[in-house]
């Protein structure tokens, strides 16, 4: 079976497989910043901001990765009309919208994990919202935030490959090119699978050691 | 920019035909996955060597490749093995084996929830084996975890979306055929959108409702 696969097509795969990488990179750092800012909004002192973030957050994990996707391959176009938007900018602008939704509920929901006590006490010490963030809960929400925020990552890289049916030729869309080439779809899509478990699997592997250190 | 909404609003039926179809196979996969999930969480943790291993061993595999290519497989991969299944049951199939993986972790942590005094007192009133589990540990361990069920159930139902890559006619895919038939990009989509996190919160209202039934004790 793995004979028939043509060992000359693996280093388009490759060239996919760090396409998808360079895509978690961006869309992570992108979404890091994004969904901070909106889980730092969800317990704003501002109404607004509050309900702002809360709408995003609950109306986009309501939403299929697909349909974000097809959202922003078809609507970025449409509202700048002026220039050519590259079907990467599309990939990452779309993956960046999902990921933020999800990780500022992992910041929200570390942050309401550290006991109510500490924000009191910064409280009756006369500090700010800003100080009570930066020197109390934020230090300790952090380290709660990191095993399900590591739990994400490993979605995250999982749903790049539906950037594949936006036409961004990843690990996944270079899979379906090779298979159509030498016509193996099970060697190549168990072979494409695995390049996804070694970046995968790893990742899940420092989560969990983290946890246990935590814990 | 002008929009349409109205425009789209005759395609609404059809819509709602494919949603249906979306909630229908994400409710059978998710069924007979969770299935799968308890049986896979008990192979886990049971006391054969080799059963555990291989159940460990599908869990990982299963969620750490994306769904996409595991669809892939079932779909164009066991159609070069000379079985070529439809999409409805590709997609059947796919959405059960990955959410069986899925359940399974979330099994085995809610079964271990369960103090060991606990089953201890179950043993020392002399229940069985079958008598212990049902009643010590499955339901009890079922309660803590109703939240992460309905998180999975949401999360299977969103990406069932994915099944339209295959060819299945469901939600996102009729959304791709309405806004090549009207190139109403922004309206079709936006009716989608809604559809879709409505469904979602409809699922997660009324498993809190089951929740709030099943465990009055």
């Amino acid at each position: 079976m793995f004979d028939d696969f043509g060992w000359e097509n693996l280093p388009p795969l490759l060239d996919g497989m760090l396409l998808t990488a360079f895509l978690v990179v961006t869309s992570g750092f992108l979404g890091t910043v994004l969904g901070f800012l909106l889980g730092l909004s969800r317990t704003a002192p501002s109404r607004i901001a509050r309900i702002v973030s809360a709408v995003y957050i609950g109306f986009i994990r309501g939403q299929p990765v697909l349909i974000i996707l097809f959202f922003a391959y078809y609507v970025i176009p449409l509202m700048f009309p002026a220039v050519s938007v590259s079907r990467g900018v599309t990939a990452i602008a779309g993956l960046s919208i999902y990921a933020a939704a999800y990780i500022a509920e992992i910041v929200r929901g570390s942050m309401l994990a550290v006991p109510a006590g500490q924000s009191e006490a910064a409280a009756a010490l006369g500090m700010n919202f800003r100080q009570k963030l930066r020197y109390v809960v934020l230090p300790q929400a952090l380290r709660i935030a990191v095993p399900p925020g590591i739990g994400f990552l490993v979605a995250l890289v999982k749903a790049t490959s539906l950037t594949s049916v936006i036409g961004f030729v990843e690990l996944t869309r270079a899979g379906r090119i090779t298979s159509t080439i030498n016509q193996e779809p099970i060697a190549t899509f168990l072979i494409v699978g695995a390049l996804y478990f070694v970046i995968c699997y790893p990742i899940s592997m420092v989560g969990r050691w983290y946890e246990r250190r935590l814990a | 920019m002008t929009f349409y909404f109205g425009d789209i609003l005759p395609y609404l039926p059809e819509m709602l035909t494919a949603l249906w179809l979306s909630l229908w196979v994400t409710l059978a996969s998710f069924v007979v996955g969770s299935i799968g999930g308890i049986l896979l969480s008990l192979a886990k943790t049971g006391p054969v060597r080799v059963v555990s291993a291989v159940a460990s061993g599908y869990i990982e595999a299963v969620r750490n490749t994306p769904l996409l290519i595991q669809l892939y497989l079932i779909y164009f991969g066991l159609g070069q093995a000379g079985l070529q299944l439809n999409p409805l049951w590709s997609a059947l199939i796919g959405l059960t084996l990955n959410n069986a993986a899925y359940t399974a972790e979330i099994f085995r942590a809610g079964f271990a929830s369960v103090p060991v005094g606990l089953r201890e007192a179950g043993t020392a009133l002399a229940l069985n084996k079958y008598q212990l589990f049902r009643h010590v540990v499955f339901k009890p361990g079922l309660r803590g975890i109703i939240p992460s069920l309905t998180n999975q159930l949401i999360i299977l139902f969103l990406y069932s979306s994915v099944a339209s890559v295959i060819s299945l006619e469901e939600l996102t895919a009729v959304l791709l055929n309405i806004n090549n038939a009207t190139l109403r990009t922004l309206e079709v989509f936006t009716y989608g959108a809604v559809l879709y996190w409505l469904t979602s919160a409809l699922i997660a209202y009324g498993a809190r409702t089951v929740e709030r039934v099943m465990f009055r004790w």
